[in-house]
């Protein structure tokens, strides 16, 4: 039986407190949904025949009222991947008490070294070759993203640098060096001449090493989705594994929550701080292999330098939306993805779909007040049991903010 | 009683709940003008909330508050300063890069078309520091003088805002013998000069010492207001805790056998000013015996303790622990190595505050066998180990093992801790204030625990700041000054008074056992650098 490691009582693998969660980070979503229309409606009175109630309709539905609602389902999904594994490499680092703001760096020199292998390798003609070249590249991005993350690991543990600014910086450092790399007269073959584009690399589609797709593209009216999202919700749960059911996560959270008192208690906090930048590393580069390394996907590699991928920093969007749960990510992702997907709808309506972005930045924004929300729903959960005298459930009691150290002890049970 | 101006303050009726808790149960308080009152109670009996409400920082649940006999509803301490009410917190509230006089005008500044006039502000401070007798260096920057002058420049902010009632949150924690001294004058100066001031204490001599009133809180409850010159510290005492008073404990001689902690010649420095707050310790703790490290607070207990964990480095010195050189050893290792450590801030360190109490009963042993199989957490032996240890050191909680321990009382959350610490396989305890903000009853409870360890043979090192505990759980009292062992005394021998003055530095030991006494060096303590 799954066991909650956070506390409360539970219904069989689902806490209270998880039950507060979704219902703080829902209530995110309908105010901000909710701002989204408000915005839609004032701005409906300046442009010609905008339609802010069906824009809200399209907004909740997302791809479902695209022209081809299938095929913008499959993209929806495909888009979704990498954002799960950026939520997911925010998330494990902020439960370990770090802010990984150097996803976009990661994803980027995931990125390159997949692309190193899958674009220099030439499988065309040879499919069981290029299962394992794409293997590689995989593996690739993922050590090429951890090898990123501990640069701002060891900088904190050993000279106690702050991990916001160094990867604010190596964010830049990555960024230029992607292009830098590709610019590389030896990697002249990996360069588009063929389409009249300038400046773009060949996709993975040219040398067979792309991801494998299992026939999901045409089932889905030849959308982008291929096999990612089943990587994607399988490194999610092992996530989740490793912090809730492992000596190693047990470690890493209490050095997230309180450093002191898991120094105190003999944990290397130095050891789970590079430990976490690894493997939040390791996920960035993992998002980046899974989006380029699809066979339709190309990169502008010239223009890299130039602006970091939103996919990294989306991610610390998706895994404050989902509390920093691991399972909490895959639909946190799935949901900015969702809203995102009725961009191009909304056009129909009279708005460009930048309002979609601009709603998504709404929930983001109030995602920030979830444990206010949650401590609301608390409150309200709280009176509904005490109204009913003799309730045998136990109740989750407010964990008021103030620990009340110097109380007396006669009300134990607070 | 009578109503009406005769009293500057009325607190009536005051209460106060707190999620789970009434910290305040229809109290009563009433301030004369000019006098020195008291507020005597337990941790945890309701003193700084009801200062807390007085200085608006909590609004009351029911009650009223009164000044000169007209209501006021004081909402934040922006209307207590209005109303010229002060209050020295127990954590001063000073801007530590500021210079004292910056700290005393700061929110109150004199200024002319955006630029600060400190001319007039600093005459006034003069004037007042005269009047008083109050010693602070006003050009000084905070973090360099001394705990006793930042109080006094509390002491002066207050004063310089004209206040005349004067809130002192227990005020003597942190200061010497002779700085104590000095405050009761200066209290005493001001309530002649017509302040009223209130002054929460749990210590008894204080109080008999200073104050005209007292009144008595126990557990929220308003027990009474008595006359000090009509009642002694023993009525005090069966006021405060509602019972007589046994301030011993029962505890049969030691009997010491092998070394388990030798500390040699250490030495830590302070990695921020560079100072050495230990200097040269050495001592030994043998197995069956509690040593017991007394001092006033800020005298290098807490970075010996922390040297001796592992928590902070070793500057020069050796640590032994059975027979082991741990000086240079990971916390882990120490750990390993038979060290329990009580620590001394238990929200700091000893817990993971938002871990339930199952994962902070197995924070030091999650990785071990009994708990873990190939880095997977063994859950039901950790529930079933948590269990136990539950029912055994009688943790009180709303969820079992679940609960989350930030929602626990202190006292809980301590039994977590000292539960967590004893019932692990260990041959050395440091216990650091294990009692602190404890009642009486847990207080018993933890010395009987302690007692129990040394019988079976443990090593105990004891820090303490209250010389109660110290003289009643002691086999032998070291005694630190200035980071220096300053004496090594028989409880059985010594007396109170004595002791506190090895703990002012008044009087030392040389190593070969003779008493220096040293009155110049006591005087220089008064306002120098600790």
């Amino acid at each position: 039986m799954s066991q909650s490691l956070i506390n409360k009582k539970r219904f069989g693998f689902i806490s209270f407190d998880s039950v507060r969660s979704f219902g703080a980070s829902l209530i995110c979503i309908l105010i901000g949904l909710l701002i989204g229309f408000l915005i839609m409606l004032f701005s409906s009175f300046s442009i010609d025949g905008a339609d802010p109630i069906s824009g809200l309709a399209y907004l909740f539905s997302g791809p479902f009222t695209a022209l081809d609602p299938l095929q913008d389902f499959g993209n929806m999904i495909f888009y979704t991947v990498p954002l799960i594994f950026t939520s997911l490499s925010v998330a494990i680092a902020y439960k370990t008490g770090l802010f990984n703001i150097g996803a976009p760096g990661q994803f980027l020199m995931g990125t390159m070294a997949g692309l190193l292998i899958a674009l220099g390798i030439n499988s065309v003609g040879n499919p069981v070759q290029g299962v394992f070249v794409w293997i590689l590249a995989i593996v690739a991005g993922g050590v090429a993203g951890m090898l990123w993350g501990l640069i701002p690991g060891f900088l904190k543990v050993f000279f106690g640098i702050n991990e916001v600014i160094v990867t604010i910086m190596t964010n830049w450092i990555a960024a230029n060096v992607f292009t830098w790399v590709f610019s590389l007269d030896g990697l002249k073959g990996m360069v588009n001449t063929a389409s009249g584009k300038t400046g773009y690399l060949i996709t993975t589609s040219l040398t067979g090493n792309s991801t494998p797709d299992l026939g999901l593209g045409a089932l889905t009216h030849n959308s982008y989705l291929d096999i990612g999202i089943f990587l994607a919700i399988i490194v999610a749960v092992l996530i989740w594994l490793l912090l809730n059911k492992t000596t190693i996560g047990f470690s890493m959270r209490a050095c997230g929550l309180n450093k002191f008192s898991a120094r105190y208690a003999g944990i290397n906090d130095k050891w789970n701080i590079v430990l976490a930048m690894a493997i939040a590393g390791a996920l960035a580069g993992f998002a980046g292999v899974s989006y380029y390394l699809h066979a339709g996907i190309e990169i502008q590699y010239q223009s890299v330098y130039q602006k970091l991928p939103d996919y990294g920093f989306s991610g610390i969007a998706g895994a404050f939306l989902a509390n920093c749960n691991p399972i909490g990510c895959i639909f946190a992702a799935l949901f900015i993805r969702y809203i995102n997907a009725s961009g191009t709808n909304l056009v129909s309506v009279g708005y460009n779909r930048y309002f979609a972005d601009i709603i998504i930045a709404v929930i983001i924004y109030l995602a920030g007040f979830t444990s206010f929300f949650k401590n609301l729903l608390k409150i309200h959960h709280k009176n509904s049991v005490n109204s009913q005298p003799g309730g045998k459930a136990k109740v989750p009691l407010p964990d008021d903010s103030k620990p009340e150290t110097e109380k007396p002890q006669k009300g134990e049970i607070r | 009683m009578e109503q009406g101006p005769q009293y500057v303050i009325e607190m009536r009726d005051i209460v106060k709940d707190f999620p789970g808790i009434r910290a305040n149960d229809h109290i009563t308080l009433k301030l004369r003008k000019g006098e020195i009152h008291a507020l005597l109670g337990e941790n945890g009996a309701g003193k700084s909330t009801l200062m807390s409400v007085l200085f608006g920082m909590y609004q009351p649940d029911e009650g009223s508050i009164y000044k000169d006999g007209e209501k006021v509803i004081i909402r934040s301490p922006n209307d207590a300063t209005a109303l010229h009410i002060g209050m020295v917190h127990q954590h001063f509230k000073l801007v530590e890069c500021f210079t004292v006089l910056d700290n005393i005008i700061l929110g109150d500044e004199d200024s002319k078309g955006g630029w600060i006039k400190k001319k007039a502000s600093k005459k006034k401070c003069l004037d007042l520091m005269r009047k008083y007798g109050l010693d602070v260096s006003l050009d000084s920057l905070v973090s360099d003088i001394s705990v006793g002058m930042q109080q006094r420049a509390e002491i002066l902010k207050m004063l310089y805002r004209d206040n005349d009632i004067l809130i002192f949150d227990e005020p003597t924690a942190v200061l010497t013998p002779q700085e104590i001294e000095n405050l009761m004058k200066t209290m005493k100066a001001m309530a002649k000069e017509g302040k009223s001031i209130l002054f929460i204490s749990h210590k008894l001599n204080e109080i008999m010492e200073v104050s005209d009133t007292c009144t008595v809180l126990r557990k929220g409850k308003y027990i009474g207001t008595v006359a000090t010159k009509d009642t002694d510290a023993a009525k005090l005492a069966e006021m405060m805790v509602g019972h007589e008073v046994h301030f011993t404990v029962d505890k049969s001689p030691s009997k010491p056998k092998d070394v388990v902690l030798s500390v040699a010649d250490l030495c830590v420095k302070n990695p921020f000013s560079h100072k050495e707050t230990v200097k040269d310790v050495s001592f030994k703790v043998r197995a069956g015996e509690i040593v017991c490290i007394a001092g006033i607070e800020g005298n290098g207990q807490t970075e010996l303790v922390n040297a001796i964990t592992g928590l902070e480095p070793v500057k020069r010195g050796t640590i032994t622990l059975s027979g082991a050189d741990i000086t240079d050893k990971s916390i882990r290792e120490r750990i390993k190595g038979g060290m329990s450590h009580i620590p001394e801030d238990r929200q700091k360190y000893g817990l993971v505050l938002d871990y339930n109490i199952e994962q902070n009963f197995v924070i030091e042993q999650y990785r071990e066998e009994k708990f873990a199989k190939r880095g997977w957490i063994k859950f039901s032996a950790r529930k079933a180990y948590s269990d136990e240890l539950i029912s055994r050191y009688d943790v009180r909680s709303s969820q079992g093992s679940r609960t989350i321990t930030r929602s626990m009382s202190g006292g809980n959350q301590q039994k977590v801790i000292v539960g967590r610490e004893l019932d692990k396989e260990h041959s050395l305890l440091i216990a650091v204030q294990p009692t602190r903000g404890l009642d009486v009853g847990a207080v018993e409870d933890i010395h009987k625990k302690i007692i129990a360890d040394r019988d079976a043979g443990r090593a105990v090192l004891l820090v303490s700041l209250e010389i109660d505990e110290v003289m009643n759980l002691a086999d032998r009292i070291l005694v630190i000054y200035e980071g220096e062992i300053v004496g090594s005394l028989d409880p059985k021998k010594v007396t109170i008074p004595e002791l506190g003055l090895y703990m002012a530095g008044a009087k030392r030991m040389t190593i070969n056992g003779d008493i220096i006494t040293n009155s110049k060096k006591s005087s220089r303590s008064l306002g120098g650098d600790r």
